[in-house]
């Protein structure tokens, strides 16, 4: 038989699902929690710290995606990817607003110590806890394609070569991607620290 | 030690301070680490920033929380359940209502004929009246002066200009919130969820159909402006679920082969994935074959492709085969 123009694409799991939330099946919404509630807690538990705020920080990312389907477009990137960085940045505004909040009401000593349950443990200093701070809020502002690479290698736990895969890039990009960042990371702990973050704005 | 060598460690630095390599490739990194001393020392500073990403090990670990979805169920209720024949427009409104937040902003954008989304949605308010109308739902706005006796067409066509009218002296936001009311209502009839009682067949937009199939209708409709509404913001809305899809391939295909009558040259028509229908006279033989894909079949149908450019498989007589794509197109539903 013959064929005249291209037919849509078959569509790609994320597709898939995006479709359904879309469409507003919940059962849809509950398989991304199952597969992607663990990623989106690690990430922003290492982030915040806070086993509570890791789960009001996951609680707001799976609204986000169930009420806003649209703000994914899976023509851009997996949602493991997406979900991961819309974790991570939520977490990162999470520990910036308790800070300020912090400081507002007149707590003069370190605002993060004062964060119940967010402070650092005891391996950890003040001091480390900053710069963790500092590392972090760096790691969201990162070019997106070296961000992506970072969130699949270190909190998906993917080797460059997986994460090389999951994003169509070659082996050697993803590499080159994961140096990139991690030199302007470590740059950022070599830099004084932001005026801005030490108000905790 | 060549400089390539240690080019070549430090290229793997990165992700092995992130834990991403293979334990093959780690191991190639061990001899040399131990041994270059100024590699060594970039490895460390780099370790040490992942370290301090990293933090203590969480002294909890989160716990499975059963309520871990309630704010996203909060800040976006699920829709009703309806039957079967209603799923397709429960589905469809959701989607649109999905994408309403989208038009923030926006609401001026251009989308199809002369409206913009504004309109667009106005529209949908006007052509979701008439099944309400018939299941004893009130309009949302004053009605228009239609004489008796008017074409449907043009009934429903200057019904739909008086709303936009209407609405384009509101906000947008009450276009929507009438909208999404009437919608509602209609979704929470007796009809909406008793097949028995949307068994009764009415006559609107000119077609004698049960009301579960005008149920049908009103989601092709609303799914297809829908996509309207995401192409001009950019935006891929994604066709509807396949149960649905093909709920909507079987009415079309039905309204195509009363359009086409008992004498058109028969054609055997085909969707991807579905059954197999002949369409047009069944006293001559098959002159031509036609298959297309559920969803560009839609558009078509839908008058968002025109005959000669939806993606298709053909052969046999070409003749027989435009009459149909140019009838399929020429439905003008919506």
């Amino acid at each position: 038989m013959e064929s005249t123009g291209v037919t849509s694409a078959p569509p790609p799991a994320d597709a898939e699902v995006h479709r359904r939330l879309v469409y507003g099946d919940e059962s849809a919404l509950a398989e991304v929690y199952t597969a992607y509630g663990g990623l989106v807690r690690r990430v922003a538990v290492r982030v915040t710290r806070s086993p509570v705020a890791a789960e009001d920080v996951a609680q707001e990312v799976f609204a986000h995606l169930w009420s806003r389907p649209y703000t994914f477009d899976a023509r851009r990137g997996s949602l493991r990817t997406w979900l991961s960085v819309l974790a991570h940045r939520r977490a990162v505004d999470w520990v910036r607003s308790e800070a300020r909040h912090r400081k507002d009401a007149g707590a003069d000593d370190s605002a993060l110590q004062a964060i119940p349950d967010a402070g650092p443990g005891p391996d950890e200093t003040v001091v480390d806890r900053e710069r963790s701070l500092l590392l972090h809020s760096a790691l969201a502002e990162l070019p997106q394609p070296q961000r992506e690479v970072v969130h699949l290698a270190y909190f998906a736990g993917r080797t460059y070569r997986q994460a090389a895969v999951e994003l169509g890039i070659p082996e050697g990009t993803a590499k080159t991607r994961l140096r990139s960042a991690l030199r302007s990371l470590a740059e950022t702990l070599a830099d004084p620290p932001d005026p801005a973050l030490e108000r905790g704005a | 030690m060549t400089d390539d060598e240690h080019e070549a460690v430090r290229d793997l630095l990165a992700a092995w301070a992130f834990g991403a390599l293979d334990p093959a490739e780690e191991e190639t990194l061990a001899p040399h680490l131990a041994e270059c001393e100024s590699c060594a020392a970039q490895a460390a500073r780099l370790r040490e920033t992942v370290r301090l990403l990293d933090g203590p090990e969480p002294s909890a670990p989160a716990g499975r929380n059963n309520g871990a979805l309630s704010l996203a169920l909060r800040a976006r209720p699920t829709g009703p359940r309806v039957a079967a024949h209603a799923a397709p427009y429960a589905a469809a409104v959701a989607g649109l209502k999905a994408l309403l937040p989208e038009l923030e902003g926006r609401w001026t954008t251009p989308v199809v004929h002369d409206w913009d989304a504004h309109a667009t949605v106005a529209h949908l308010l006007a052509a979701d009246e008439h099944l309400a109308g018939e299941l004893g739902v009130d309009a949302r706005v004053p009605p228009s002066r239609i004489e008796e006796g008017t074409h449907w067409e043009d009934a429903w066509n200057r019904r739909s200009a008086d709303v936009i009218a209407h609405e384009h002296g509101r906000t947008p936001e009450e276009t929507v919130a009438d909208w999404a009311a009437q919608a509602d209502a209609l979704l929470a009839t007796a009809q909406a969820h008793d097949p028995e009682l949307a068994a009764r067949a009415v006559t609107l937009m000119g077609m004698r159909l049960p009301v579960a199939d005008h149920f049908l209708v009103r989601g092709f409709e609303t799914w297809i402006h829908t996509d309207d509404l995401g192409r001009a913001l950019g935006l891929a809305v994604p066709p509807p679920p396949p149960e649905h899809l093909e709920r909507l391939v079987r009415l079309a295909v039905r309204v195509l082969g009363l359009a086409l009558g008992p004498t058109a040259p028969p054609v055997l028509f085909s969707v991807t994935g579905d059954e197999e229908w002949v369409l047009g006279s069944a006293d001559e033989p098959v002159q031509a074959e036609l298959t297309l894909d559920p969803y560009d079949f839609c558009l078509l149908v839908g008058g968002r492709y025109a005959p000669e450019t939806v993606p298709r498989g053909q052969n046999g007589d070409a003749a027989a085969v435009r009459n149909v794509l140019e009838r399929a197109a020429s439905l003008s539903w919506l």
